[in-house]
């Protein structure tokens, strides 16, 4: 009975293993395997002067490098459908992420260690930009989504938007005995776009633009001055700005996160099709300028 | 005098609620102040923003009051004149007021309706995309294709356009400037080609045919085969199976085998032209001799391990000459129709030294001589001089036979019939001298027996001295005299007949004509470590050093020897009377010290 709910047990993790642990690293022993092999291989084969990428072992590497590497580029095309079993979208995953990392290997042996100023050299490093990417991705999935949820606490994406709209709202009507100066300095506030500032301040969250920052300072020159009588709209429009802050600055975390979550991707995919460009233009350059 | 004002405001669910309000008066005020006729609670609208006045049954002018702008069918204005027939639309702040006419109750209508949100969070987003990285960024797919256009436009077309410029140009030789097909160049060309740099059509003929032989020979046109290319083939090791998949591969792939650049690989580098590798001669020469049987060359693969005995081309015989090549194993003997002892020259204590220390001043001789007195380095360093009579012999061992004056005559060296002319003139020109006591003034005294037997001897001797001439000669020839003293002499066929003849004496420039021996490049040692001279008592003892000798120092390309050394080093592959590439490079860097500096150094030590 024990051993069998111990079973029970194994079976209930196994179904929740990620992709970098599917079927007991299989693909992580594969990709080391592969690895080593071609590293005892490119040890052993002799090539004078020199190794380079135009020996026989160096086409051998690079033509199953240049395989492997449109086949990892299927996964684009794989994971729009999701099946289970061997060849399950994991399944897919794991060897992806492995046979990637053991790119790194064959395509360096691949290039004998010469590099210079040109295709071949490109195609080299873009595929290490790619594999780059791809690990950053890895890491990426497996930290940040625990400070994201953190981050938002008990609130999701609409709810965050919809406090927002509400502080501004709430900003708007306080604001409408103001004269036009004062009412400007609010509309700066109101004006400004929570999801504005652009790529890189997105992923630093670093916003020295900030409508909402700016407005505040520069109501307090108003306010600063003077006691809180407590019949000043200004006052209220103090509290809202301050309020209006802290939700921007957990938002923009957010956003930061997120950013950070993606931006591989934004690497990854499209340095992968430059990748497979200059890779055609380096096989065409090698067979136009023949041996 | 009428204005209807219909206010617009939506209901959650997006139903429109309007509110009419008439006013019998020509002007209203429009602004955020609640006190307002048309009050837009908006704070992009100032307090008083504009006044709107009836100028006619269809025409109004509106006027901003606070000096800010506004918007009339989207041209910005602070007046303008509208006419409600045609409508118009008027824009304030986040408001838009409608201007039309209403011909029935004759009154201008202002629909008010607010058109933009309270703030920018409240507009409406698509929160997937707003959240997301893909709102700051151009889209993945975008980007995608960008790179590839943009990768394939710089090293794929534009490498082609250059290529095919190129092609196209009439002269051969491109200008010196950034070429885009250089883009493609898998790296440095050897120094050597550096000039080639610059045009890759020089090897690269055609587009998609590998670099052939033609390429190479319009420039080296001077390079031979290393063998008949039959039996080089012949030579050749079967190829394994891996070498087959790659022959089969090569063959499908339009890649002929055997190509000069299969040894000579390009692009590894902007270095020297690699020698060849040990492996690449042992390939074939370490079982040469199972596949092609009839050869003379021995099996070799390693200098350590792997070598045959050196076999130096020798003179076998002076008379008729005979040269052969033999193992320094069997101790062939030279016979370069020469007498020369080394051992007697060598000496430092019998008359040769002797003879040496009086000519110190005149000649530099040391205490006795000393290898270098007579071998003296080519300009090279690599080999000697040849030894000449001139040069080397004739201060000892003098041909001169007479003087007259005080002028020498010495015998013609290297010419036996000049030498017999020159002895028969001797003995037929000049008579003895004249006694002085046979001097015609003096006066005969009877009784005078002492010039009476002078005058006697000197008129026989004056007589029968020609008849001299012939045991000269024979004495000059024979054991004993000047010429036999070195040479072999060839006797007449008849005695008193003939004339005698020397055996010509031919000392070889190099004994290894296959190999290659710099002795410039060994000065670290002495003469005596690898010849043994001093104790060479004939000229037939060839005092070339063996292998085994060699082997002391020098090791195989993998040796853990003091110096390792391939094939390479003595050998090369295209053979010619040049030094082998390795000896070459190892002169280009400069490794080599001053030959001259060392040889007088060697000099000091011997003297």
């Amino acid at each position: 009975m024990a051993a069998r709910g111990v079973q029970q047990l194994k079976q209930v993790t196994s179904q929740h293993e990620g992709f970098l642990r599917h079927a007991g690293f299989r693909w992580l022993k594969i990709a080391l395997t592969v690895s080593l092999i071609a590293i005892v291989i490119y040890a052993f084969d002799d090539v004078q002067p020199r190794p380079n990428g135009g020996s026989a072992y160096g086409y051998f590497l690079g033509t199953v490098g240049l395989l492997l590497i449109l086949w990892l580029t299927m996964l684009g095309v794989r994971k729009r459908a999701m099946t289970t079993g061997r060849w399950s979208l994991k399944a897919w995953t794991s060897a992806h992420v492995y046979l990637g990392l053991a790119l790194i290997v064959i395509a360096t042996l691949h290039t004998g260690f010469q590099f210079g100023w040109n295709v071949h050299t490109l195609a080299y490093a873009l595929m290490m930009l790619v594999i780059l990417s791809g690990i950053y991705g890895i890491t990426a999935y497996s930290a940040l989504p625990r400070a994201l949820s953190n981050n938002r606490g008990e609130t999701t994406q609409s709810q965050m938007l919809d406090n927002l709209r509400m502080i501004d709202r709430q900003l708007h009507d306080a604001a409408q005995p103001l004269e036009h100066a004062q009412a400007e300095i609010v509309r700066m506030s109101l004006d400004d776009d929570p999801f504005g500032g652009g790529a890189w301040a997105r992923l630093t969250g670093n916003y020295p633009r900030c409508g909402t920052r700016r407005a505040q300072a520069a109501i307090r020159a108003y306010t600063g001055g003077g006691p809180n009588l407590g019949d000043n709209p200004l006052e209220k429009i103090d509290v809202l700005l301050e309020r209006k802050e802290a939700n921007l600055s957990r938002m923009r975390q957010h956003l930061r996160l997120k950013a950070l979550l993606e931006v591989w991707l934004y690497i990854h995919v499209p340095l992968t099709f430059a990748l497979i460009a200059a890779l055609f233009a380096h096989v065409f350059a090698v067979f136009f300028y023949w041996g | 005098m009428t204005f209807i004002v219909r206010q617009i405001s939506r209901t959650a669910d997006g139903r429109e609620i309007i509110r009419p309000r008439e006013f019998a008066q020509a002007e209203l005020s429009i602004g955020r102040n609640t006190e307002c006729d048309i009050h837009l609670p908006d704070l992009a609208v100032t307090l008083r923003h504009a006044v709107i006045r009836q100028l006619g049954p269809s025409r109004a002018e509106i006027t901003a009051s606070a000096g800010l702008p506004f918007d009339v069918d989207g041209r910005s204005t602070e007046r303008a004149e509208i006419d409600a027939q045609r409508g118009a639309n008027i824009r304030i702040g986040a408001h838009v007021i409608a201007v039309s006419r209403e011909a029935e109750r004759d009154a201008i209508v202002l629909t008010v309706e607010r058109v933009g949100e309270v703030s920018d969070a409240s507009e409406a987003k698509d929160e997937a995309r707003a959240f997301s990285l893909a709102g700051s960024l151009p889209g993945k797919r975008t980007m995608a294709w960008s790179f590839i256009g943009l990768v394939l436009a710089v090293f794929l077309a534009w490498p082609l356009w250059s290529f095919y410029t190129n092609s196209q140009a009439a002269d051969r030789d491109r200008p010196i400037a950034f070429h885009a097909d250089e883009m493609w160049s898998s790296g440095k060309l050897s120094l050597v080609h550096a000039q080639l740099e610059n045009n890759c059509k020089a090897c690269h003929a055609q587009p998609g045919v590998a670099v052939r032989d033609t390429s190479c020979v319009a420039c080296h046109d001077a390079v031979h085969d290393h063998a008949d290319p039959r039996r080089l083939a012949a030579a050749m090791v079967q190829p394994g199976a891996g070498k087959q998949v790659q022959l089969a591969f090569k063959s499908a792939f339009n890649v002929p085998e055997g190509r000069c650049v299969d040894c000579h690989t390009e692009h590894e580098g902007a270095t020297a032209m690699p020698v060849t590798a040990q492996k690449f001669c042992s390939d074939c020469h370490a079982q040469l001799k199972e596949r092609l049987t009839d050869t003379t060359i021995l099996n070799a693969s390693d200098f350590g391990t792997d070598h045959p005995q050196f076999r130096p081309a020798v003179r076998t015989s002076a008379m008729p000459p005979v040269v052969q090549r033999l193992s320094l194993d069997a101790r062939p003997i030279e016979d370069n129709g020469l007498k020369f002892p080394h051992n007697v020259h060598l000496s430092k204590t019998n008359g040769v030294a002797r003879m040496a220390q009086t000519m110190q001043v005149d000649y530099g001789f040391g205490k006795s001589l000393a290898c270098a007195d007579c071998h003296v380095p080519d300009p090279s360093g690599t080999r000697f001089r040849p030894i000449t009579m001139d040069q080397n012999c004739q201060m000892c061992h003098s041909l001169a036979f007479d003087r007259i004056d005080g002028t020498v005559r010495t015998l013609r060296h290297g010419d036996p019939k000049q030498v017999v002319a020159d002895l028969r003139a001797f003995y037929r020109s000049t008579g003895p001298v004249r006694p002085i006591n046979l001097g015609g003034n003096a006066r005969r005294r009877p009784g005078d027996f002492a010039t009476q037997a002078t005058a006697a001897r000197f008129s026989f001797a004056s007589a029968t001295r020609t008849g001299r001439a012939d045991p000269a000669i024979r004495a000059t020839f024979s054991e004993g005299g000047v010429c036999f003293e070195c040479h072999k002499v060839i006797q007449p066929a008849q005695s008193g007949t003939g004339t005698f003849g020397i055996v010509p004496v031919k000392l070889p420039d190099r004994y290894m004509r296959k190999g290659w021996f710099d002795h410039a490049a060994h000065q670290t040692e002495t003469c005596e470590s690898c010849h043994a001279a001093p104790t060479s008592a004939i000229a037939g003892d060839l005092l070339l050093p063996k292998i085994e000798s060699c082997r002391a120092c020098h090791g195989g390309e993998t040796a853990h020897k003091e110096v390792k050394s391939s094939c390479a080093m003595c050998h090369d592959f295209h053979r010619d009377d040049a030094a082998p590439l390795m000896v070459r490079n190892t002169r280009e860097r400069g490794r080599r010290v001053d030959p001259s500096n060392e040889l007088k150094a060697i000099r000091r030590d011997e003297g």
